[in-house]
């Protein structure tokens, strides 16, 4: 197709400005690989020396060495895929039943567990504080990943959903003749069918658990049971300028599998996320 | 082993109704088509005969039993779907033998039952590819297989050929209606394509907006139709109609008046004086060589080469005529024709049902093979 000049123009336009924003996360993460190959003397010469004169992998060598980075990193291994299966486990039923059946209110259900979604954390801690210690749920790994998993959810029914609507109804007749119960059509057509869907859809909640600060934050106060977000957090408040390049060195290592995970698998991602946008 | 009977079914989705007042009897290996525009609810119909959708009111009975609170896997009816409907992540092996995954066999004799139907279809070589791997008319095979094998009450068949080319569909129309001499099993087969009605059915059920118009044998329903939409919509071209007004002893066209046989003055005695619909299928027009019979004006020839279908207008009626293959006309050539009224179908212009007494017996309905 040949594109017109006012139409390049805008294409330019785009560009520019995707640049910038591109730049505008890019920054403090370039900032943080300068650290993290400094030396401790060249900490302190900051911005003036962006590209240090010496630099070196050992502050890399120091952090994964390190006991303690690798018991963080295994805490969020364990979080973030725990979280991520149960929010698809639990998340896949009720997709299924709000793409296969029809019932008053669905439409309404389908807005309100979105906007469920739209709640930040930070208005429901305190209360939620006090609810998990009630049920005697603080500082266990298993508490942190049931609310992993809540926070999951909305997000994961609507993903789902989505996958179960492209797989053809005329297959839910067909499986209904051939005798099997709803159940059974569910796990033995349905889901299978739908797997690129329920595998990006775990991706996708790995990746936002990995990140995930607020819960941990306020679930786990003992040290051998953060996960890396939470324990970067803690050393920060309180160390010197004396590890910041070790801190930044950590910081990227723990950049680094989300960033790897999306970079390998980011178009089952985005088939996930644009599914059912085009139909056969 | 295979009794069907619809009393009264109705089926609404919402307020509008799809099915209204369905009543059919189909008897055991009976092959029954049910043909209609589509829209007109004939995949509603079969759903609910499948239990796929549930009917709103009416009675449905297998052999006399009802069935309304029966699951589909209970029913024990296999359909073949308008797009096949395969399982596309299993094998073509797997997918014939899904349903007999509950049936009291053992994993050899599936094996067995398996291979059996596939001899049967010829599909043998494909029993290890996966569905997308397979041409039209293979998946409609596999869909078949997979109906057969469990060997069911009622088979049912949901517009099957609809997606094969014009040769492909015509060797299964054949294919199908040969497996059922081989497989005798009560058939409904639906479709919107009244060349597959003709050709395959025991029975004709013609429907038109959630209502049946007619039900008889194909014959019957050619050559007999209940009603103008059965006329208009069962043959190629469809049944002409000519408008005409009885006067006592002849029908009376815009520019001729046509004498009638001689035992109608009896039979149409209250009709002196009124409008009919004249219905002649377009076969029983003939071109006269001399002048006399209902003259009319050439608009279209569409030479066949079998025969030869020639358009024509008398006034401002639209007629069609089957012809000889040599018929050499153009448009506007002035024609006249002669009007077999002895196979003529006589219809009340406001009911648009036909006359009951012409010629013999035309009311088939509600009628069992
Ligand atoms: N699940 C449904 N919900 C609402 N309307 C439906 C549903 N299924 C069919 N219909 C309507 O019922 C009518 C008959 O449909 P259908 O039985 O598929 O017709 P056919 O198979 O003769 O083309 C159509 O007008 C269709 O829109
Ligand atoms: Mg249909």
């Amino acid at each position: 197709m040949v594109r017109s000049r006012a139409e390049r123009m805008a294409d330019w336009a785009v560009y520019a400005a995707m640049l910038v924003l591109a730049l505008a996360f890019l920054l403090p993460v370039l900032w943080l690989a300068s650290l993290s190959v400094r030396t401790q003397a060249e900490v302190f010469m900051g911005a003036a020396r962006f590209i240090p004169e010496a630099p070196t992998l050992d502050n890399f060598a120091r952090v994964l060495r390190d006991g303690g980075f690798q018991s963080y990193i295994w805490n969020t291994v364990k979080l973030a895929s725990l979280g991520a299966a149960g929010a698809v486990a639990l998340a896949a039923p009720a997709a299924y039943a709000l793409s296969r059946m029809a019932f008053r209110g669905k439409g309404a259900l389908m807005l309100g567990i979105l906007s469920v979604q739209m709640v930040s954390g930070l208005v429901v801690l305190i209360p939620l504080y006090r609810f998990m210690d009630r049920l005697g749920l603080l500082e266990s790994h298993f508490g942190t990943t049931l609310l992993y998993i809540a926070a999951g959810i909305p997000v994961t029914i609507w993903l789902l959903k989505v996958s179960f609507d492209a797989v053809p109804r005329s297959l839910d007749d067909a499986a209904a003749i051939d005798g099997l119960s709803r159940v059974e059509s569910f796990a033995l057509i349905t889901l299978p069918l739908a797997l690129p869907g329920l595998i990006s859809a775990f991706i996708l909640n790995l990746i936002l658990n990995w990140s995930q600060f607020l819960i941990p934050f306020i679930m786990l106060s003992a040290d051998d049971k953060w996960p890396i977000s939470v324990a970067i957090f803690r050393f920060a408040g309180s160390t010197s300028a004396a590890t910041t390049q070790l801190l930044a060195a950590a910081c990227l290592l723990a950049i680094l599998p989300a960033l790897a995970i999306f970079v390998l698998l980011q178009r089952y991602i985005l088939a996930a996320l644009t599914a059912g946008a085009v139909k056969e | 082993m295979g009794q069907v009977e619809l009393q009264s079914i109705h089926k609404s989705f919402g307020p509008t109704a799809v099915l209204d007042d369905i009543n059919l009897t189909i008897a055991d290996k009976e092959f029954v088509v049910v043909v209609g525009p589509s829209g007109c609810g004939k995949s509603t119909l079969l759903r609910v005969v499948a239990g796929l959708e549930e009917a709103s009111s009416g009675a449905l009975l297998f052999d006399g039993r009802a069935v309304n609170a029966l699951s589909p896997g209970e029913r024990n009816v296999a359909m073949v779907f308008q797009n096949y409907a395969l399982y596309p992540h299993l094998s073509v092996a797997t997918n014939i033998g899904f349903g007999l995954r509950r049936a009291a066999m053992s994993r050899r004799e599936k094996r067995a039952a398996i291979e059996r139907i596939a001899r049967l279809l010829e599909i043998e070589p494909l029993l290890k590819r996966r569905p997308n791997a397979l041409s039209g008319g293979q998946r409609q095979r596999v869909a078949m297989g997979r109906a057969i094998i469990r060997n069911p009450a009622v088979f049912l068949f949901d517009e099957p050929l609809s997606n094969l080319d014009a040769r492909l569909r015509m060797q299964m129309r054949s294919e199908i209606r040969g497996l059922h001499s081989k497989l005798p099993t009560t058939t409904i087969y639906v479709t919107h394509d009244q060349i597959e009605a003709m050709t395959m059915a025991d029975r004709v059920v013609v429907m038109n907006a959630g209502r049946i118009e007619q039900i008889g044998t194909p014959s019957q329903i050619y050559d007999t139709p209940r009603t103008t939409f059965v006329a208009r919509f069962m043959g190629m071209p469809s049944m002409n109609m000519i408008a005409a007004r009885y006067d006592g002893d002849a029908l009376v066209l815009p520019d001729t008046r046509v004498p009638v046989p001689a035992d109608w003055p009896e039979r149409l005695a209250p009709w002196v004086g009124r409008e009919l619909l004249l219905g002649l299928r377009p076969e029983h027009l003939s071109l006269r060589t001399s002048p006399g019979g209902v003259p009319a004006t050439v608009d279209l020839t569409e030479p066949t080469g079998s025969e030869t279908l020639v358009y024509l207008h008398h006034g401002d009626t639209r007629l069609a005529a089957r012809t000889p293959p040599d018929t050499r006309l153009r448009r506007g050539d002035q024609v006249h024709l002669d009007l077999r009224l002895d196979r003529a179908t006589l219809f009340d212009p406001d009911t648009t049902l036909a006359l009951p007494t012409l010629p013999a017996d035309p009311i088939t309905k509600g009628e069992t093979a």
